[in-house]
């Protein structure tokens, strides 16, 4: 792992922290790559998605079914939308091997999040750890999978329709 | 109007059904709140749990009864109990998380200690309770009443009153309906919870057809778009995709109902019938659902498992806190006039494939949760009602679409058209019958 990588990945983090924060829907969906898994699992950390409920388990039709919704004038519980602002940090690459795991140049990277939402005179605080496993393509890195552990996710939770 | 009801006996200046008049104060009132637990929910038949959330001996989860905080546990006989998480001592709970498996639970303030079937086996030097002291009384105390339906679990905090089979009425055929699509007729709990909360008030979580064009508008939208770039898309859910424009809309031959008793039920059958042969033949694209369909066939004959498949989603609430919808069953949870939680389960099918199940689960994830595309804009309208509801000036919520043309059948149910509020008026004429019985009444 060169120093190089760690300061690609990181940065590359932080972009998306900054595009969830800012709604920018379409530029976030181009983040993604085409074979995508967006995971929020729910009432627990890491069960089974075949056998457990999650709170999003999106391929990626189905992570442009949300980018679609959440840029029409429709989704009612993004009006307003939520203003946003979230400090990741812990980031880690994983070492190569562990990384790699026979799937070519993909990289893995672990990282923690503060999110701090604010809507409708409420501020709603949350936390969570995120996994990300990246894919170099051509000049810039595309999300292949995504797995983001809220620390409530057993709780009861408002409304979770800005991006995780 | 000044509403004072601190004493109250008679809602029905409040709740004024023959009119499809309600009053705001009955969604905004504190202290009609207060009186909705005592008289409702801490004396009527609630829902509380099923079965398969405990289904080892050992098993045990927390349960609310209105604000009580109650333990279901299975003992080592596979007997299902209810008791209150109470410590019979000075009132500590004495189980602390949501489930789990123990034989015993233990006050962790002077160590009283009870079996899982509910029974006090030991407590540091009872002598000094004195020489009368039975321990054998100071068990974990029960539930008065409980009762089940096929798994389903109802209690009721008073000792007396009607009993299950005539709360429920005709609103168990519906579960019979739901359970029919598991060739073995039992479903499972078994595939966690979603846990959701929204500022408003419970009675707005309902049966409402007259609200998905505009409220899941996005839904739809999402629907004509994936038809017209992507036909055929294998990750389209039944549940994110089904046409609510045509089966929960103004000239659908579906129907809504009140069953008696506050039970509402929104029939889609008569929408979803002519599209048998093409639900029958999505299921039978894949070989789990080939198997799925052989397994239904067996249990109930060919000929009707379209028609099976078809009823098994009831969309009926049994009032006041249970709904089963699509493949889910719900437990409203009132924890203010103004804060509402609602436990969400996705109801896994015994006896079929394990893609049929988690073919469910992509389902409801779709429509149900905080992060979904659909029940959020459901509770950001209720919670929109929250703030609305506060105008004192004219705060009268209008009630009434159907009222005129709903059929009265001599079974005490009635029904109208599909976007007709004759299922929320049920609800309304249930909360009117059991908030006006005294407290102290015979029930």
């Amino acid at each position: 792992m060169t120093t190089a990588l760690q300061h690609d990945v990181a940065g590359f983090v932080y972009h998306e922290a900054r595009l969830m924060d800012e709604s920018r829907y379409s530029e976030w969906l181009d983040l993604w790559a085409p074979d995508a898994l967006y995971w929020v699992p729910c009432d627990g950390d890491d069960g089974d998605p075949r056998n457990q409920i999650s709170l999003i388990y999106d391929d990626r039709a189905r992570i442009e079914d949300r980018v679609f919704r959440l840029n029409s004038s429709s989704a009612h519980s993004q009006d307003p939308p939520s203003r946003m602002c979230r400090i990741v940090g812990n980031v880690r690459v994983l070492s190569d091997e562990a990384s790699r795991d026979g799937s070519g140049d993909e990289i893995t990277v672990e990282s923690s999040f503060v999110l701090v939402e604010v809507r409708r005179g409420h501020k709603n605080m949350y936390a969570g750890r995120t996994t990300h496993r990246l894919r170099p393509d051509g000049a810039g890195l595309r999300i292949v999978s995504k797995k983001v552990v809220l620390v409530d996710n057993d709780q009861y939770l408002g409304n979770l329709t800005f991006l995780l | 109007m000044t509403v004072e009801v601190n004493s109250a006996n008679d809602f029905s200046d409040l709740v004024r059904i023959d009119e499809g008049l309600i009053h705001s104060s009955v969604y905004t009132s504190e202290a009609i709140f207060e009186l909705e637990l005592a008289r409702i929910f801490h004396r009527w038949w609630v829902y509380v749990g099923h079965e398969s959330e405990v289904a080892q001996p050992g098993d045990y989860c927390l349960k609310w009864i209105g604000r009580q905080s109650v333990i279901m546990t299975r003992s080592e006989d596979g007997t299902i109990h209810l008791l209150m998480n109470r410590c019979r001592h000075r009132g500590a709970t004495v189980c602390q998380a949501d489930k789990g498996s123990s034989h015993f639970f233990k006050c962790q303030y002077h160590g009283w200690t009870y079996s899982n079937d509910g029974e006090l086996i030991g407590l540091p030097h009872a002598a000094a309770f004195g020489a009368s002291f039975d321990k054998g009384s100071y068990g974990l105390t029960r539930v008065p009443r409980v009762g089940e339906y096929r798994g389903f679990l109802f209690a009721s905090l008073s000792p007396t009153g009607v009993s299950l089979d005539e709360h429920l009425g005709h609103s168990t055929r519906f579960i019979d309906d739901f359970l029919a699509a598991s060739p073995e007729g039992r479903i499972r709990l078994s595939a966690g919870i979603q846990r959701t909360q929204f500022k408003g008030n419970w009675k707005l979580v309902g049966q409402d057809a007259y609200h998905p064009a505009v409220t899941h508008r996005s839904v739809q939208e999402i629907s004509q778009r994936r038809a017209g770039t992507r036909p055929g898309s294998t990750t389209a859910s039944s549940d994110l995709h089904k046409d609510l424009n045509k089966i929960y809309a103004q000239g659908s031959p579906s129907l809504s109902w009140d069953l008696g008793g506050g039970h509402g039920r929104l029939d889609n059958y008569p929408s979803k019938l002519p599209r048998t042969p093409a639900l029958l033949e999505k299921i039978r694209s894949t070989e789990h659902g080939r198997i799925y369909l052989e397994l239904l066939a067996e249990v109930h004959g060919e000929e009707h498992v379209g028609e099976v498949l078809n009823r098994s989603d009831p969309h009926m609430s049994i009032w006041p806190n249970l709904m089963i919808t699509s493949s889910q069953v719900r437990n409203t949870r009132p924890l203010a006039a103004g804060l509402t939680a609602v436990d969400m389960w996705p109801a896994f099918l015994d006896g079929v494939p394990a893609e049929v199940n988690s073919e469910r689960l992509r389902g409801h994830e779709a429509f149900f949760g905080a992060a979904s595309l659909g029940s959020p804009d459901d509770y950001e309208v209720f919670e929109r009602i929250h703030v609305g509801l506060q105008a004192t000036v004219d705060p009268w919520v209008l009630m009434s679409r159907g009222l005129e043309t709903e059929q009265r059948h001599p079974d005490g149910t009635i029904v109208g058209a599909i976007t007709d509020e004759v299922s929320q008026r049920a609800q309304l004429r249930q909360w009117l019958k059991v908030m006006s019985l005294n407290v102290e009444a015979a029930l």
